[in-house]
């Protein structure tokens, strides 16, 4: 390997200016040597913390791995205690929140509806009423004037029958019923069909009229 | 620890082994999940998202909402995450496989993401937070994203999208034009049904939580 | 007897080796110079760069409404164009000019072919420019640590190749028979980058891996550029700036061989310790904790090093700027590590995850520890590539006193206020947005901690381009320390 790379320093020359080299020299000459390595032995305690690292560690990865299973997420679970994939059976509440969402964009999330518009269900008596007339209401909708909570409304609901199950009515109604403080019964599935059934093919909303002859 | 070759083996192998078991390893064993039938819901899970909805997550990923929103549930137990109602369950790895980019997050300086759809199923909630935060949540730190709006003339009939503002609000701010409107860009109806379609509404049989084994009996 | 240098040709024949050793290095001092200043002169604009962009989001987060009208500067853009401004901007710059410089001068080879790097230089710096005027328009990627948008990182791997050339050929003509510890956390450092990177580019944006696959992959590459780059680098540099400011060897060499293994085969495990709780399988999360805790061997082994080299030379602190950063640097290492394994315990994270804390903590490790190290190594070099001195004791002091403050309130202050979020976050009975407004008085504490940072980093400024255009004095010059050592000392070296 040459001195010369093509790197550009005027020290390169034959000759350098004294003062350069003085120059260097200075900056050079109070540096400290390169460094280097001692040869202190490994502290015994180094020995210790290291295995019970270790021994921790494994501990650890032995116990909450999951039996290395990639379906398993929660680091409790010992290996074989997933059972193989049966379905969970749902709460019948949490299938009914999930559904209120398509009722919230006039009853809203706090069941309040809107004042002069749509009607509340958090403490209303037709909500907590006979659950004939509400699955009627849910399967065909409801159309004029209606009294709830002893305020007036006159409003048209739209039909949810065609768009969802008779579980989804069931666990919907049954949510409604349940929440904001009300206290009514649930609603069963077979209710929803045996009503469905009943009303057969009806083309418009129920007006509030003819439910109130519904017992 | 002289020799050059024998020290890049090392290195080499040093990071192979977390490549292989941290990256080649988890490809290989759930890098292939498919959706899966709950029948709860009579349907197959994740669902695919829509185009909107699509066009709202590069929305998300161009702001960089996901650096103060996670979207990930935490298991019951561990953290409050089921109890603040942000979701039914834990999130599992099937839930994010139709996700071309997954926004896990890391950073809660807002409330997870991942079921705010089923949290807050309005639209109108949403334009009117993501307009100014301060309408729908006094206090927030979350900043205004005004410029997904467009303050303009009412040409014809008011547009059904137009934003239904506060009236103290719309006063104080300036926002009570005659003959103006406040609607949302393409962007913000992209970002709100971006937002609308997280929803992990559905139960997976690897999510169940867990229930601890019975005292003297094994777990089967 | 390696070839004589021609400035050693115009010594005295009977000049001791001793001095013609030194004369190679001043050699090799000088084939470094453009390549190194030209990285540090960008990494000092990036530093700039990225701490405006600190301060505005920063402030954005108790003051939403600052500057909040333009789209470009909204939060989520403005954190990402800091978060790569200082770790691509400044902080790759200024490890690219402290490793070649290191390596140089530890394999005693001249730097060869330094155009080379210059072109490197100029291909990272557009390539990351572009990137954070990309992510400001729109197009960040929104994947942690790796936002560049994909148009820029082509420029990214042509600079890095050329440095990964570079870099095997000094290393291949080194003239030391001994590779010194530091030369191994250099090489180390330089191979694992570019897999890392190359890796999380296919499996997250050329051909994303489906569903969570994509976290993993994306937190074995954010946490180990923190952990296989910056930290070999950082502790690289503190294992030569402190035996050699103190002119004493490293304590053990066995302690080195430990510390660097251990961390090469245990901390590439530990990123995955960013997911717990999360939708991935539990057992790598439990895996990546347990190397978390095995990473307290690596970091103690490295304190007792440095300790035990430092002992008895502590007041060496009082008079040299680089001994004082690094020292700085090093401590705050250990502190990081230590903390970053208890926040991998599930109990621990369970309250850490998600909260400010872990911001406080990821600014300990790359400013405290890495930054600060950086700071002690460029006070180190710039003198002896360019030849003069500092020509401000004044601003390395306030330099110094105005960075180990701010980020002790950044990292103290932010920590409690993590803390207390992530305990209020816990607690379902604790409406979220009152969990919000209990860290405002925290995220204040931090931006004014922040405006501390950057009077800082002002003064490093100033300096350095004071320094710049300063004219080359004529005769011997002395180091610019703190203050002047005792004459009964003798010559105390930067």
């Amino acid at each position: 390997m040459t001195a010369d790379h093509g790197s550009k320093q005027p020290l390169e020359q034959a000759g350098a200016s004294d003062e350069q080299i003085q120059n260097v020299h200075a900056i050079l000459l109070r540096e400290k040597p390169e460094p280097t390595e001692g040869y202190s032995p490994l502290p015994l305690m180094l020995l210790g913390l290291m295995s019970a690292l270790i021994l921790f560690s494994a501990i650890y990865l032995g116990r909450y791995s999951g039996g290395f299973d990639p379906m398993v997420y929660d680091e409790r679970i010992l290996p074989g205690m997933l059972e193989g994939g049966a379905p969970v059976v749902q709460d019948p509440k949490v299938i009914g929140r999930r559904v209120f969402a398509n009722c919230i964009a006039c009853h809203q999330t706090t069941g309040l509806g809107l004042p002069g518009a749509y009607p509340p269900l958090a403490g209303s008596e037709w909500a907590q009423g006979p659950e004939d007339r509400i699955i009627r209401i849910v399967l065909n909708g409801i159309s004029g004037p209606i009294t709830v909570r002893s305020t007036p409304f006159n409003n048209t609901m739209p039909a949810f029958g065609p768009q969802l199950r008779d579980e989804q009515i069931a666990d919907v109604l049954t949510y409604v019923r349940s929440e904001w403080g009300n206290t009514a019964p649930a609603v069963s599935p077979d209710k929803v069909k045996e009503i469905r059934a009943a009303v057969g093919a009806r083309s418009g909303p129920w007006s509030p009229d003819e439910l109130l002859k519904i017992p | 620890m002289n020799k050059g070759p024998l020290i890049f083996l090392g290195i080499f192998f040093a990071l192979a082994f977390s490549w292989t078991g941290v990256v080649l390893t988890n490809q290989i064993q759930y890098g292939s999940l498919t959706p899966y039938y709950d029948p709860n819901e009579g349907k197959t899970f994740p669902e695919k998202p829509s185009g909107l909805a699509e066009r709202g997550r590069l929305v998300y990923q161009d702001l960089g909402c996901l650096y103060c929103h996670s979207q990930q549930v935490r298991r019951p137990g561990f953290g409050a995450d089921t109890e603040r109602g942000w979701g039914e369950r834990q999130s599992v790895a099937r839930d994010y496989i139709y996700e071309r980019r997954v926004f896990l997050g890391t950073m809660r300086t807002g409330p997870d993401l991942r079921n705010i759809g089923a949290r807050q199923p309005s639209p109108d909630w949403h334009y009117l937070h993501l307009f100014d935060p301060q309408i729908t949540s006094p206090g927030s730190i979350m900043a205004p994203f005004g410029f997904l709006y467009e303050y303009r003339a009412v040409v014809g009939e008011r547009s059904p999208k137009a934003l239904k503002l506060p009236v103290e609000y719309a006063k104080a701010h300036g926002l009570e034009r005659p003959g103006y409107e406040l609607v949302p860009t393409p962007r913000a109806e992209a970002l709100v049904a971006y937002l609308l379609s997280l929803k992990d509404t559905y139960q997976f049989p690897e999510a169940k939580p867990y229930v601890p084994p019975k005292k003297g009996g094994a777990a089967r | 007897m390696p070839d004589a240098p021609s400035l050693a040709a115009s010594l005295n024949p009977g000049t001791p080796t001793d001095s013609v050793a030194r004369a190679e290095l001043s050699e090799i001092d000088a084939s470094a110079k453009w390549p190194v200043l030209v990285f540090l002169l960008s990494s000092l604009i990036w530093l700039l760069i990225g701490t405006a962009f600190a301060l505005i989001s920063s402030i954005k987060l108790h003051t939403p409404e600052f500057l909040g009208s333009y789209e470009w500067l909204t939060f989520g853009r403005a954190r990402t164009a800091h978060l790569n401004s200082v770790v691509y901007g400044w902080s790759v710059n200024v490890a690219f000019a402290v490793a070649f410089w290191l390596m140089a001068r530890l394999s005693r080879a001249m730097l060869r072919h330094p155009g080379l790097l210059v072109v490197a230089a100029c291909f990272w710096n557009l390539g990351v420019t572009i990137g954070v005027v990309g992510i400001l328009a729109g197009d960040s990627t929104s994947i942690e640590w790796l936002e560049i948008p994909p148009y820029a990182t082509p420029l990214l791997f042509v600079a890095y190749a050329l440095v990964g050339v570079w870099a095997v050929i000094t290393f291949r003509f080194r003239r030391s028979e001994h590779i010194y510890v530091s030369q191994w956390y250099l090489l180390a450092a330089l191979f694992w980058f570019p897999w890392l990177y190359s890796i999380a580019q296919i499996m997250l944006i050329f051909e994303p891996a489906r569903g969570t696959v994509q976290a993993l992959v994306n937190w074995w590459f954010a946490h180990n550029v923190l952990g296989l780059w910056f930290t070999p680098i950082g502790l690289a540099a503190a294992y030569y700036f402190i035996p050699k400011v103190l002119g004493k060897p490293i304590h053990s060499y066995y302690l080195s061989v430990l510390g660097f293994w251990s961390l090469a085969i245990f901390y590439n495990w530990a990123g995955v310790h960013h997911l717990i709780g999360g939708p991935v399988p539990a057992w790598v999360l439990s895996a990546g904790i347990a190397a978390s805790l095995m990473m307290v061997i690596p970091v103690v082994v490295t304190a007792i090093n440095h300790h035990m080299t430092m002992v008895g030379s502590f007041g060496a602190l009082r008079s040299s700027p680089t001994l004082r950063f690094v020292v700085f640097g090093a401590m705050n290492y250990t502190l990081v590590s230590l903390t970053g394994s208890a926040m991998a315990v599930r109990s621990f994270n369970e309250i850490t995850h998600f909260t400010h804390f872990t911001v406080a903590h990821a600014h300990q490790g790359m400013y405290a520890f890495f930054t600060m190290v950086m700071f002690g190594a460029v006070y180190y070099i710039m003198p002896r590539i360019l030849l003069k001195e500092w020509p401000s004791a004044t601003l390395i002091r306030i330099h110094f006193w105005a960075t180990a403050i701010g980020i002790m309130i950044y990292w103290i202050g932010l920590s409690i206020g993590g803390w207390i979020q992530g305990t209020e976050m816990n607690n379902a009975n604790i409406a979220f947005i009152d969990v919000v407004q209990h860290t405002i008085p925290w995220l204040f504490v931090r931006s004014v901690a922040g405006i501390v940072i950057t009077i800082g980093h002002v003064a490093f400024a100033i300096n350095v381009v004071w320094m710049l255009f300063a004219r080359r004095p004529a005769g011997a010059t002395a180091p610019t320390l703190f203050d002047s050592p005792p004459a009964t000392q003798g010559a105390l070296a930067r």
